[in-house]
């Protein structure tokens, strides 16, 4: 299943962290090295699976674990109300 | 509170009142001399005229400060702020209607909300902050209600230190890295501050501690310090992406440390 960041989000990578502003909430969110990788993956449109295909390049890790590391933080930026399944 | 035309009076001059804030001149043109009396006592340290600054028309009418948190509506080339007791429309060419209550509370309310709106498009921020002067750079000290800006700012004006403001400061950025302005917004002290702007030293993360000291702090203490004391009524999506812009160009090019200060006498100065 493919998602998107939802609409009203504001984010910027500084200092080699993305950091999330939700404007109408005023909530900010800050997210590490790995999850920031998983989340400019996201922004830019691209499934699960190539998401996971980057972190596999970047930290040599097996597919299965990527694969399970991407979709557990999608699940997780989902419960929160930052990205929304694409249908 | 109906935004209204001004009426014109025949025979009767309109009177007028120009005010310069960090680079932002705005001026007020009514019929009604009462509410620019009011402006001229609050903010004659700031008066200035400058070219294409805004015009308002300025009408006053009373009203309520509830709701209390300024309502922001941009579209295209126009923008609204409004309150229970302020409503101001600015349109094209910098043209605008200010309809508000004669007082110097809701005055302020107006012009803290759009300058606001203003300095994070001018690529900077209108700061909850102490703000200080020492050896001809700024320094600011970030800090929420609590976090000792009064105190400190008390200390350091009895130590012959300028203060900037006690409360609100204001920054952006200038042909050679980031200036401090003047700041018309204070907190317990009520002082009138005065126009100017300073190259800006620092930026210290308050704490109110035992011992004074000053330590490092991470980008995430310092941006979420920031953005959590930045004064902004816009709650739109642009809005926030813009203040995270800012707080990127203003961690890049400002030294943030963290302050911890007893508040028993100024010593804390010497770490500045």
């Amino acid at each position: 299943m493919a998602y998107k960041i939802k609409k009203g989000l504001a984010f910027r990578r500084i200092a080699g962290e993305v950091y999330i502003v939700d404007a109408a909430r005023c909530e900010m969110r800050e997210l590490n090295g790995t999850a920031s990788l998983i989340w400019e993956g996201l922004a830019a449109g691209r499934p699960v699976a190539a998401i996971a295909a980057g972190l596999m390049a970047e930290f040599e890790v097996p597919e299965r674990t990527a694969l399970a590391d991407v979709a557990g933080f999608v699940k997780d930026l989902a419960a929160a109300g930052l990205v929304e399944a694409v249908k | 509170m109906a935004l209204r035309p001004v009426a014109r009076r025949p025979g009767r001059a309109a009177a007028g009142f120009g005010l310069k804030v960090a680079g932002q001149a705005l001026n007020f043109e009514s019929y009604q001399p009462g509410i620019i009396s009011v402006l001229r006592r609050r903010y004659g340290a700031f008066t200035g005229k400058a070219a294409g600054g805004y015009r308002f028309s300025l009408t006053a009418a009373p009203g309520s400060q509830s709701p209390f948190r300024p309502a922001v509506a941009a579209s295209g080339d126009r923008l609204e702020i409004g309150r229970g007791d302020f409503r101001a429309v600015i349109g094209p060419g910098r043209k605008a209607e200010l309809t508000a209550a004669p007082s110097e509370q809701t005055l302020d309310a107006f012009l803290r909300s759009f300058l606001s709106f203003l300095l994070l498009r001018a690529g900077g921020f209108m700061l909850h902050s102490a703000g200080l002067v020492k050896n001809d750079r700024a320094y600011l000290f970030l800090g929420k209600s609590g976090a000792g800006k009064s105190p400190l700012s008390k200390l350091a004006a009895a130590a012959g230190l300028e203060v900037i403001s006690d409360e609100i400061n204001l920054v952006r950025p200038g042909s050679n890295g980031f200036r401090a302005y003047g700041s018309p917004f204070w907190g317990e002290m009520r002082a009138d501050g005065r126009p100017g702007s300073w190259p800006l030293g620092g930026v210290f993360l308050l704490k109110k501690a035992r011992r004074n000291r000053v330590s490092g702090c991470k980008p995430v203490e310092a941006l979420r310090l920031l953005l959590r004391c930045a004064v902004n009524f816009d709650r739109a999506p642009a809005s926030a992406a813009l203040a995270l812009e800012n707080g990127a160009a203003l961690l890049a090019g400002a030294a943030f440390r963290r302050l911890e200060f007893s508040k028993a006498d100024g010593s804390f100065l010497e770490l500045i």
